[in-house]
C-alpha cells in the first residue's frame, strides 16, 4: 500500500455552531423573552391609562401577528438578519447603525425590566408566605427586587464570561411549565369569572398626568378619541419587546426551514395571545380596580391568582406556581438580554463598525468579555438607578422597541423595491402588483401605526425620550469612532490569533478520530474550494434528509511536501467555511466541515470518503481541468487507496454544475 | 449515466505483447514518447501518427503521477471501440519534476471516447491504480521478461 499519509492536519469546525432546532425550540426562545411581558406589561399600562389597559394589551397582541409577518419576511431574505442587517441592506450602514443603537437600548433594558419583575413576584409571594412561617421579617418589596435583579444580573455576566451556552432545551422545559401553569390559570379564572360574573373593562383611556408626558402642553393634542388610542397604543407596545429574538434564532431552525418559521411563528402568535392577552384581560375581569392599581400593579399574575375563587390555601398554591414560572421565565429573559446583545454587538463588530478592542476575547473562556461586561455593567446601573421602579423601566423600554420596529418594517418595505427581482418565499400579505414590484399596502399599514406610536411616545414618555436619545446616540458615537478607527487600520490589519477560536475549529492529527462522530445511515462527501461555487453543496442541502445522512464538506489546501504539522487556515481558507456554514443555516441541515492539508485534493477525497464510508461524492465541476479529468483523477486516487482485503461498497462519484450532473460508480 | 456491469479484467490489457522494458534513464516526456511509438502500431489503422502523438502530449499536461509512484498517462479518441494498452517499466525509473517521486512503471492508456464507455475508463483507471502498488512495481522493476511481468500484474 501507499506508505505515505496524504494529510499534514484535519481541522474540524465544531458541529456546535451547525446544530439545528426544531420549530418548538425556537418558538421557545423567543418566548422567554417576549412572552415574559406577560408579567409586567399590564400593570405599567393600567398605572398609564387606567381599566382600560387589557384591550390594549390584547390589542397589542394581535398587532404581533402582524409583526410576526414582516419579521418572517426579513428572516426568509436574510438567514442571519436582524434589524442591523436588514436596514443597513435597505437604508445603508448610518440608519443601520441608529436602528442597532436602538435595538440595544431595548436588549439593555429587558436585562433590568425582567430581573426587577421577578423579585417584586418572588417579594410577594414571600411576603405571604413567611407569615404562615411565622417569620416577622419585613423586606421593602423594591429594594428585594433590586437585590436579586442584581444578584441575577451578576450570576448571567458570569455565565456568559465562562460562554456557557443558552439551551434551546431548557428554553422549552421553561415555556412547557409556563404553559401548563397558564392552562391551569385560564381555567380557574374562566371558571371564576363563570361564577360571579363579569363587567367588560372600559374601552377610553384615562391619562395620569405623568402619562401625557409633554402633551400636557399642546393643547390641541388630546388625549381622546384616535390620539388617545395612539397614546394607549404606545404605552402598551413595551408587551412587543422580544421579536428580534426571531431573527436571531431563525438560522438556527432545522429543515425544512420555511415550514418550521411558519410554525414557530404560528405557536409564538398564539401562545402570546392567549397567555399575555387574555391573562390580562381576565385579570382586569377580577382584580378589583383599586387592588390592581393598588397592591397587584407590579405583578399582576400573582394578583389573578390570589383573587381567584376556592379557599386561600390553593390560591397561595396557585400563586406558588405563577411566581415560579415567571421567575423562571422572566431570569430567561434577562440571560436573552446578555445573548441577545452580545450577538447584536459581534454582528455589527463584523462589519467593521465596533472597534477590535470590545471584541478582545477572555483568555481562559474565548467569550467576548469586554462586551459582555459593558452591558453587565449597564443593566446593573439601570437597576440600581431605577430603584425597582418598574414603572419607570417600563416607560424607558418601549422607546427601543418601538424604534427598531420601525425601522425594521420601513426597510422592508424598501426593500420591496430595491430587491424587486429577489425571488421570497414569502410575501407579508396585501400587495398590488405593479411591473415588477409587489407594492406593500399591508406592510405600509403597519408603518403608519408604527409611527403614529412612535411619534407619540416621544411626546408622552419623557424618560423613554430622553434616556432612549441619549443612550442611542452614544451607541452611535461610539459606531462612528470605530468605524473611522476600523478603516484607518483597515491597511495595516492583520489576522489575529484568536480567529481560530471565533470559527470554533479544533485541529486533529487523523481522519479517522472524526469518523466516530458520523452516527447517520447515509453519508455524502462535498469536496469545495470556492466559496462562490457551491452549487453541488446547495444541490446535495436540497435534497438530503438531515435524520438520516451526514453530509461531509471537505476543503483541502494543497501543501506540497508533506512534512510535520504546524499549518495554520488562511483567511481565504476560512471564508470558504463561512461560506458552508451560511448554506446549511439557510437549509437548516447539519454539515460536518473539515479541513485538510493535503498533496492532492483527489487523494484527499478519497482518503475521507473511504474512511468514513461515504455513499457519495459529489463534486462542483473545475473550471480548469473539466468533469471528465476531475472523475478520472477521483477514480485514480480511490483505486490506489482502495484495500484490497476490505469488501468494495458502491459509491457515486458525481459532477454537478448548472442544470447538469454526470455520475458514476466508483470501484 | 451509471453502468453497473462495466466490470473490466487487467489480463483483457496487459499482455507478454505490450509489456516494454525501458532503457536507461529517460526523462518523464521520453518515456511517454517511447510508449507512444510502442502503442503506434496497434492503432495505426483507425489513428494517425499525429493524431495520436499530438493528443497525449496533450493530454500528458493534466495527468498526474499518483503517489505510489506509478504513472498513467492516458488519452481518449472517439475512433477506437476498445482500450488499448502499453506498459512501461523502467528499472532505474525517472524523477517525475513535479511531484518528486521516483517513477519505474508507467502505462499509456487509450480508450474510446464514447458517453457510454466512460463508466469502463474509470474503473480501469481504478483498477490500474489499485494493483500498481509500490510493492508491485518494485518486484516488477527487476524482472527482465515481459511475460513475467505480465503474469505479475494479472495474476495469470
Amino acid at each position: 500500500m501507499v506508505p505515505n499519509p496524504k494529510f499534514k492536519q484535519v481541522f474540524v469546525l465544531s458541529t456546535a455552531m451547525l446544530s439545528f432546532i426544531s420549530f418548538w425550540k425556537a418558538a421557545s426562545i423567543v418566548l422567554c423573552d417576549f412572552g415574559s411581558s406577560a408579567y409586567y406589561a399590564g400593570g405599567i399600562a393600567m398605572n398609564s391609562f387606567g381599566p382600560a389597559f387589557p384591550w390594549f394589551i390584547l390589542g397589542v397582541m394581535l398587532f404581533s401577528g402582524l409583526m410576526l409577518g414582516v419579521y418572517t419576511e426579513s428572516c426568509l431574505m436574510f438567514v442571519r438578519g436582524g434589524v442591523y442587517v436588514v436596514v443597513r441592506e435597505a437604508m445603508g450602514k448610518v440608519m443601520a447603525k441608529l436602528s442597532v443603537s436602538a435595538l440595544i437600548f431595548d436588549y439593555t433594558l429587558t436585562g433590568p425590566i425582567s430581573s426587577v419583575t421577578a423579585g417584586l413576584y418572588l417579594g410577594s409571594l414571600l411576603s405571604n408566605i413567611m407569615p404562615l412561617l411565622h417569620i416577622n421579617w419585613h423586606v421593602p418589596a423594591r429594594a428585594f427586587a433590586v437585590i436579586f435583579a442584581v444578584i441575577v444580573t451578576a450570576y448571567f455576566w458570569r455565565e456568559n464570561i465562562r460562554g456557557v451556552e443558552e439551551s434551546a432545551d431548557n428554553n422549552l422545559k421553561i415555556i412547557a411549565f409556563v404553559s401548563v401553569v397558564a392552562v391551569l390559570l385560564i381555567s380557574w379564572a374562566g371558571l371564576t369569572i363563570y361564577h360571579r360574573g363579569f363587567t367588560l373593562p372600559p374601552f377610553e383611556p384615562v391619562f395620569t398626568e405623568k402619562a401625557l408626558g409633554w402633551t400636557v402642553h399642546f393643547p390641541w393634542l388630546k388625549a381622546v378619541g384616535v390620539i388617545g388610542i395612539i397614546m394607549a397604543f404606545g404605552h402598551s407596545i413595551l408587551a412587543l419587546s422580544g421579536l428580534e429574538t426571531l431573527a436571531q434564532v431563525y438560522r438556527e431552525i432545522e429543515d425544512p426551514k420555511f415550514e418550521n418559521l411558519k410554525k414557530a411563528v404560528i405557536t409564538i402568535f398564539v401562545f402570546s395571545v392567549l397567555f399575555t392577552g387574555l391573562l390580562t384581560f381576565m385579570s382586569a375581569l377580577i382584580i378589583p380596580g383599586d387592588l390592581i392599581a393598588g397592591k397587584y400593579a407590579d405583578n399582576l399574575l400573582s394578583g389573578l391568582a390570589l383573587e381567584l375563587d376556592g379557599p386561600y390555601w390553593s390560591r397561595l398554591g396557585m400563586q406558588v406556581l405563577v411566581v415560579l414560572s415567571g421567575v423562571l421565565m422572566l431570569v430567561g429573559a434577562v440571560n436573552t438580554s446578555f445573548v441577545g446583545s452580545n450577538g447584536v454587538l459581534n454582528r455589527v463588530a463584523d462589519d467593521g463598525i465596533l472597534h477590535d478592542w470590545f471584541r478582545h476575547l477572555h483568555k481562559k473562556f474565548g467569550t467576548t468579555h469586554r462586551i459582555i461586561n459593558l452591558v453587565a455593567i449597564t443593566q446593573i446601573l439601570i437597576i440600581l438607578i431605577s430603584r425597582g421602579d418598574i414603572f419607570l423601566l417600563g416607560e424607558a423600554y418601549s422607546f427601543g422597541v418601538l424604534w427598531s420596529l420601525t425601522f425594521d418594517t420601513l426597510s422592508m418595505i424598501i426593500l420591496r423595491f430595491r430587491k424587486q427581482d429577489e425571488e421570497r418565499e414569502w410575501k407579508f400579505p396585501f400587495n398590488i402588483k405593479s411591473g415588477n414590484v409587489y407594492v406593500p399596502i399591508g406592510m405600509v399599514a403597519i408603518l403608519m401605526v408604527l409611527l403614529a406610536a412612535t411619534g407619540m411616545n416621544m411626546l408622552t414618555k419623557k424618560v423613554a425620550t430622553i434616556g432612549g436619545v441619549l443612550f442611542t446616540m452614544t451607541f452611535f458615537t461610539i459606531f462612528h469612532i470605530s468605524e473611522k478607527m476600523n478603516e484607518k487600520k483597515a491597511q495595516l490589519y492583520a489576522p489575529d490569533e484568536d480567529n481560530d477560536e471565533k470559527m470554533n475549529l479544533r485541529k486533529e492529527a487523523d481522519i479517522h478520530t472524526v469518523v466516530p462522530e458520523l452516527t447517520k445511515d447515509r453519508r455524502v462527501l462535498v469536496p469545495v474550494r470556492n466559496p462562490n461555487n457551491l452549487l453541488h453543496l446547495a444541490a446535495v442541502l436540497e435534497t438530503a434528509d438531515d435524520d438520516t445522512t451526514d453530509i461531509i464538506v471537505l476543503s483541502a489546501k494543497i501543501a506540497k511536501g508533506i512534512q510535520s504539522g504546524g499549518e495554520t487556515m488562511s483567511d481565504e481558507d476560512k471564508e470558504v467555511f463561512s461560506a458552508v456554514v451560511l448554506m446549511a443555516e439557510k437549509y437548516g441541515k447539519t454539515v460536518k466541515p473539515i479541513f485538510v492539508f493535503s498533496n492532492d485534493p483527489f487523494y484527499s477525497m478519497a482518503q475521507v470518503a473511504q474512511a468514513a464510508g461515504c455513499d457519495e461524492i459529489v463534486m462542483g465541476v473545475s473550471g480548469s481541468s473539466g468533469a471528465e479529468v476531475q472523475l478520472e483523477r477521483l477514480a485514480m486516487a480511490w483505486g490506489m487507496l482502495r484495500k484490497p482485503d476490505v469488501p468494495a461498497k458502491p459509491v457515486l462519484a458525481k459532477v454537478v454544475w448548472e442544470g447538469r450532473q454526470m455520475t458514476y460508480q466508483l470501484s | 449515466m451509471i453502468r453497473q456491469s462495466d466490470g473490466v479484467s487487467l489480463s483483457t490489457i496487459i499482455n507478454p505483447e505490450n509489456v516494454f522494458f525501458l532503457e536507461g534513464k529517460p526523462s518523464k516526456e521520453e518515456a511517454v514518447l517511447q510508449l507512444t511509438e510502442k502503442m503506434l502500431p496497434r492503432v495505426a489503422a483507425i489513428i494517425s501518427r499525429k493524431a495520436l502523438f499530438g493528443r497525449v502530449a496533450e493530454v500528458e499536461k493534466l495527468n498526474q503521477v499518483l503517489e505510489s509512484g506509478f504513472y498513467i498517462p492516458h488519452a481518449k479518441f472517439p475512433e477506437l471501440d476498445g482500450f488499448h494498452a502499453v506498459l512501461g517499466i523502467i528499472p532505474e525509473g525517472f524523477v517525475d519534476p513535479a511531484t518528486g517521486l521516483r517513477v519505474k512503471a508507467l502505462l499509456l492508456l487509450l480508450s474510446p471516447h464514447r458517453p457510454d464507455f466512460f463508466q469502463r475508463h474509470l474503473n480501469v483507471l481504478s483498477l490500474l491504480s489499485q494493483t500498481f502498488q509500490p510493492e508491485l512495481i518494485e518486484k516488477l522493476a527487476v524482472l527482465k521478461d515481459p511475460a513475467a511481468a505480465a503474469a505479475l500484474v494479472t495474476g495469470k
